[in-house]
């Protein structure tokens, strides 16, 4: 019975990735190779047409610029925690209130608003309910309780940003694991209750194996997020005092924009994008070779 | 017992999420006069007039104008980003095809700001006069949604047994039958969440809104500091919020309209095992 | 692909080009600034030009506003792709430099002079051209409580705490003074004395609010301090100055405002907005800002616990002399202008007596020589302060318009905040915007 699958001509599956690749290389290809040319060229916006090939400059000012490589760690930092907050927290609220939420679905409803809000808007939002006059948080923290507490000093800017994201997007991650959850067959749960198995002891060894998968990719998604940051800590930190707030999207954004350094802000992204790259292409032959290790 | 720590567990999370949007709420009530005066969570003389600024139609200020804009380019954006992305996630997860190169070259895309591509596509949106178009955004914003659509999908047809594409191709099937036929419906969830997920991104999008629209496609996430910008690089927060406000409703109607989709995915999770 | 499906295929791409093209109008599009008075006054004039009987329909003015997020970063993607969407746009004179590539330089009327003066025009050239007209001046005035430097002024109690606090933080022994005549040191010791960290009696919660996020505008707020020090970005053979005792001190007296709690301590993240919301509360006794807040900020209805007690003069005097930095907005015209004589004629129009009084009836800000602005004076009077302050205090900083003064303030904001934040100390901070500098004005 297997002929059939295992002759099955690569060329039908090759075929069905077609309208994905041709559509990336029809909007990206010429961008993309734009870009590169750029990316070795001394290029500003007044030679946008005619940027002047010079070799491997612009990558060699990225690698010796320390705002490069500050911005990088305040990527992967933020990134690294919004990533495991998010999930934690989206795992906890996605198994704690999934019986409440069974028979109440509008529930869920509630609990998706904050993705609705573009993270710009968020983040002037968070410039009013943050300032120290003007906002309630200061206002309330005041007359109840005396203090004065500085949100976005250089000391706190970083956990009040790592704070803001982490409430919009744990919803993110609770709606995946919520759905997840809900995949898990009853009759598994069903029969292991019968064998008797403790709660814990089912939620540890049958359900979040099960849910395994999903983790992984809520975290990856989440990680990657968080990394390339840029509306909601543009706006409300900008780049921070001393730069201490970039992330590496504000860099880039920055140095194209702010700067014209062209050249500088897309070999800062060649950079970036063959990085990412060699990680996510490692972490997907692991994944694979663990596969086919387990069958 | 439990129910109720349940309950305070989940008034605490509702409310700590969404406290933003219950602050922006309250300030679109307020007036300027009141917003320096009382900071609080309680409006002393609730008015309508920051809704009622947001939807006067001037020759500038139309509002109607860039939701309807949103919403055809998001919905383009997300419609074609989830019918790309599923052959191609189906090809990944079943023929192995493109797993190795392909899915990290796509997921990719999400890591890298996609800003460095602004200019480029400024100038190849100008030669094909998709500068300020609907289509133009949409397209683009379809290259924006295509990672996540890719991922959600290959990890769902992952998860998806493969005897049912077997007992398909036993009775003749081709792939791509067998992908409209099986796979597509037992993955409406994930396709589900691909398209809400989908649609907020492109919905909030704000970077290409701004470089390639100038007056005919701009969308809300872009017009809607047209209404409240003050002079000097101020803020009108009370105007802010209530546009704010307008601008969260559709994505808040389509997750209700959708949430039950989701919810429903049990019946997904019966074939499994 | 079947014939019938090509053919329906092309039909449906050449339907959507020409729905994409759209019709050609032959208008003058004239970009502007969103929001606020500017683009009141910007629509005030239009509609004047509009319904002059000798402006055809081919040439009739039709405005475009972009977002005020990121304006300058679209328009800069639209004037160096070369875009046809704006015949007329808006200028500003610390981005000239950059902009004056894209742009043409433009013939303004023969009443320009009389009506702005050379002063004002010079804020529009770049390399000895006009390439706008100079239709707003921004610049800054010291916005402070008159109530409460008036109690301080009358108290004697008040006045030996005052002593105490200078000499204890400025290390000399100062009496409270009438505002118009203070210097730096004085605008100093009164914020600490209005603040309740410094002096527990004070009445509000800080002396002053500092803007030191890091923004380029935030530097043209400060640098009026270091300029009233002698400060300049280069001297005159090109040289970068800025290493110097006047930067130091300015610098310095930042610091130590921000590290004596006389400034709210989430004053890094502070721009304009927030600035206005800590002053509006009534919790701060003086600060500068851009006179565009005075409307705000001054108004009994915007703002009723300051509005009635609010005074607004020249930024405090250093060993040079007052100071308050100068820029303009203004409109000049794109290079690949579809509609170029059109856009010749309105600049021209714009430029003349009748706009600028149309433009300043209508909320705009320009600074008018003191025979035109005397025609609005009743109704205008903040106007005549504005061109009077240009006209004795106003400067440009040396470099100020050069294509890379843009990038020099993102430069110093990056510095200069990571200096106030004790992540770098001055020397190197000072040492690095030298450098960086030196880099981008040679």
């Amino acid at each position: 019975m297997t002929t059939k699958t295992h002759r099955s001509p690569a060329s039908e599956f090759r075929l069905l990735t077609m309208p994905l690749v041709v559509f990336l290389l029809v909007f990206l290809g010429f961008p993309a190779i734009v870009n590169l040319v750029y990316s070795v060229s001394s290029v500003s916006f007044e030679t946008l047409r005619s940027p002047e090939i010079t070799g491997f400059s612009n990558f060699v000012a990225v690698w010796n610029d320390g705002a490069f490589w500050q911005a990088s760690w305040f990527s992967f930092r933020f990134g690294l925690l919004t990533a495991l907050l998010e999930c934690g927290l989206g795992l906890f609220l996605a198994i704690f209130l999934a019986p409440l939420i069974e028979r109440r679905s509008w529930l869920m409803a509630i609990l998706m608003l904050p993705l609705m809000v573009a993270p710009a808007l968020v983040g002037l939002m968070y410039r009013l309910v943050l300032h120290e006059f003007a906002g309630p948080v200061p206002y309330y923290l005041w007359t109840w309780f005396g203090a004065s507490l500085s949100f976005l000093g250089p000391g706190s800017a970083f956990w009040t940003l790592v704070t803001v994201e982490t409430l919009q997007w744990t919803p993110f991650a609770f709606l995946l694991f919520y759905m997840a959850y809900q995949a898990i067959p009853r009759e598994i749960i069903e029969a292991s209750a019968m064998d008797g198995a403790r709660y814990r002891h089912r939620l540890w060894y049958i359900e979040l194996p099960l849910m395994a998968p999903t983790i992984v990719v809520a975290l990856l998604i989440r990680f990657i997020d968080g990394f390339r940051v840029f509306d909601n800590v543009y706006v409300l930190t900008g780049s921070g005092p001393g730069g201490s707030t970039a992330s590496l999207s504000i860099y880039i954004y920055e140095a194209f924009f702010k700067q014209g350094a062209i050249g500088k802000a897309v070999a800062a992204s060649v950079v970036l994008f063959i990085a990412s790259f060699v990680v996510l292409y490692g972490l997907n032959t692991i994944a694979a070779r663990r596969k086919g290790a387990a069958r | 017992m439990i129910n109720i720590l349940r309950w305070i567990v989940f008034a605490i999370a509702a409310i700590a999420m969404n406290f933003p949007i219950i602050v922006t709420l309250v300030t679109s009530f307020k007036s300027p006069r009141e917003l320096t005066s009382n900071p609080g969570l309680w409006v002393q003389a609730p008015t309508l007039d920051n809704y009622a600024t947001v939807f006067t139609v001037s020759d500038r200020l139309n509002i109607f104008l860039y939701l309807v804009n949103s919403l055809a380019v998001a919905a383009l954006g997300t419609l074609l980003a989830v019918a790309l992305a599923l052959p191609a996630a189906y090809a990944i997860a079943r023929g192995k095809v493109g797993e190795r190169t392909l899915l990290p070259l796509i997921v990719n895309l999400r890591a890298v700001p996609l800003v460095i591509f602004a200019i480029p596509l400024y100038m190849m949106f100008q030669w094909l006069s998709l500068l300020d178009t609907r289509l133009g955004l949409g397209l683009i914003l379809t290259i924006v949604n295509l990672p996540l659509a890719l991922v959600i999908l290959v990890n769902a047809i992952r998860d998806l047994p493969g005897e049912l594409d077997e007992a398909a191709l036993m009775d003749g099937a081709t792939r791509t039958q067998i992908l409209l036929r099986v796979i597509a419906p037992l993955c409406r969830p994930a396709i589900v969440t691909g398209v809400i997920f989908g649609f907020i991104t492109a919905w909030n999008e704000f970077l290409f809104g701004l470089m390639l629209t100038t007056s005919n496609a701009v969308p809300i996430t872009v017009g809607a500091s047209f209404f409240f910008a003050a002079s000097g690089g101020g803020v009108q927060w009370g105007v802010a919020s209530a546009v704010m406000i307008v601008g969260a409703l559709p994505p808040m109607l389509l997750g209700l309209l959708m949430y039950r989709q989701i919810s429903g995915s049990m019946t997904a999770g019966a074939v499994k095992g | 692909m079947t014939f019938a499906r090509m053919k329906k295929g092309g039909l449906i791409a050449a339907a959507i080009a020409t729905l994409l093209a759209g019709p050609a109008f032959a208008k003058v599009t004239v970009l502007g600034w969103p929001g606020g008075p500017e683009e009141a006054a910007l629509r005030a004039a239009a509609d004047t030009y509009n319904a002059k009987p000798d402006v055809s329909d081919d040439n009739k003015v039709e405005l475009l506003f972009f977002n005020r997020d990121g304006f300058w970063d679209k328009l800069q993607a639209d004037l160096a792709a070369g875009s046809t969407a704006f015949d007329v746009n808006l200028l500003a004179t610390y981005s000239i430099g950059r902009y004056a590539p894209f742009m043409e330089p433009v013939e303004l009327s023969g009443e320009a002079k009389v009506v702005y003066g050379d002063q004002v025009l010079t804020t529009m050239q770049y390399e000895g051209k006009q390439f706008g007209v100079p239709t707003d001046l921004s610049l800054h005035f010291m916005y402070y409580r008159k109530d409460l430097i008036d109690a301080l002024l009358n108290d004697d109690g008040a006045k030996a705490k005052y002593a105490e606090i200078a000499e204890k933080h400025l290390g000399k022994k100062l009496e409270p003074k009438n505002p118009d005549e203070w210097t730096w040191d004085d605008y100093a010791a009164t914020a600490l004395y209005f603040t309740q960290a410094v002096n527990p009696d004070s009445p509000t919660r800080y002396g002053t609010v500092l803007q030191l996020k890091n923004l380029l505008f935030n530097m043209m707020v400060f640098q009026s301090l270091p300029r009233a020090y002698g400060g300049n970005w280069m001297d005159e053979a090109g040289k970068v100055t800025v290493d110097s005792e006047a930067y130091r001190k300015g610098l310095e007296t930042y610091k130590m405002l921000y590290d004596a709690g006389a400034t709210p301590r989430d004053s890094l993240s502070y721009e304009f907005a927030e600035a206005n919301a800590a002053y509006a509360s009534g919790q701060v006794a003086a600060m500068m800002q851009w006179n565009a807040a005075a409307s705000e900020l001054m108004s009994k209805d915007k703002s009723p616990t300051v509005g009635e007690v609010t005074e607004a003069i020249a930024p405090p005097a250093g060993p040079e002399g007052r100071f308050t930095h100068i820029h303009g907005l203004g409109f000049g015209l794109n290079k690949n202008a579809a509609n170029k004589e059109g856009a010749k004629a309105f600049i021209s129009w714009l430029s003349s007596k009748e706009a600028a009084l149309v433009y300043a009836r209508n909320s705009g800000a320009p600074a008018l020589t003191p025979e035109v602005v005397k025609d609005v004076a009743a109704e205008r009077p903040d106007l005549v302060k504005l061109g009077e302050f240009a006209g004795k205090y106003g400067y440009v900083m040396n470099g100020g318009t050069s294509a890379k003064a843009l990038s020099v303030y993102e430069l110093q904001a990056k510095e200069f905040t990571g200096y106030w934040s004790g992540q770098q100390s001055l020397d190197d901070a000072l040492k690095n915007t030298e450098k960086g500098m030196a880099e981008l004005l040679k």
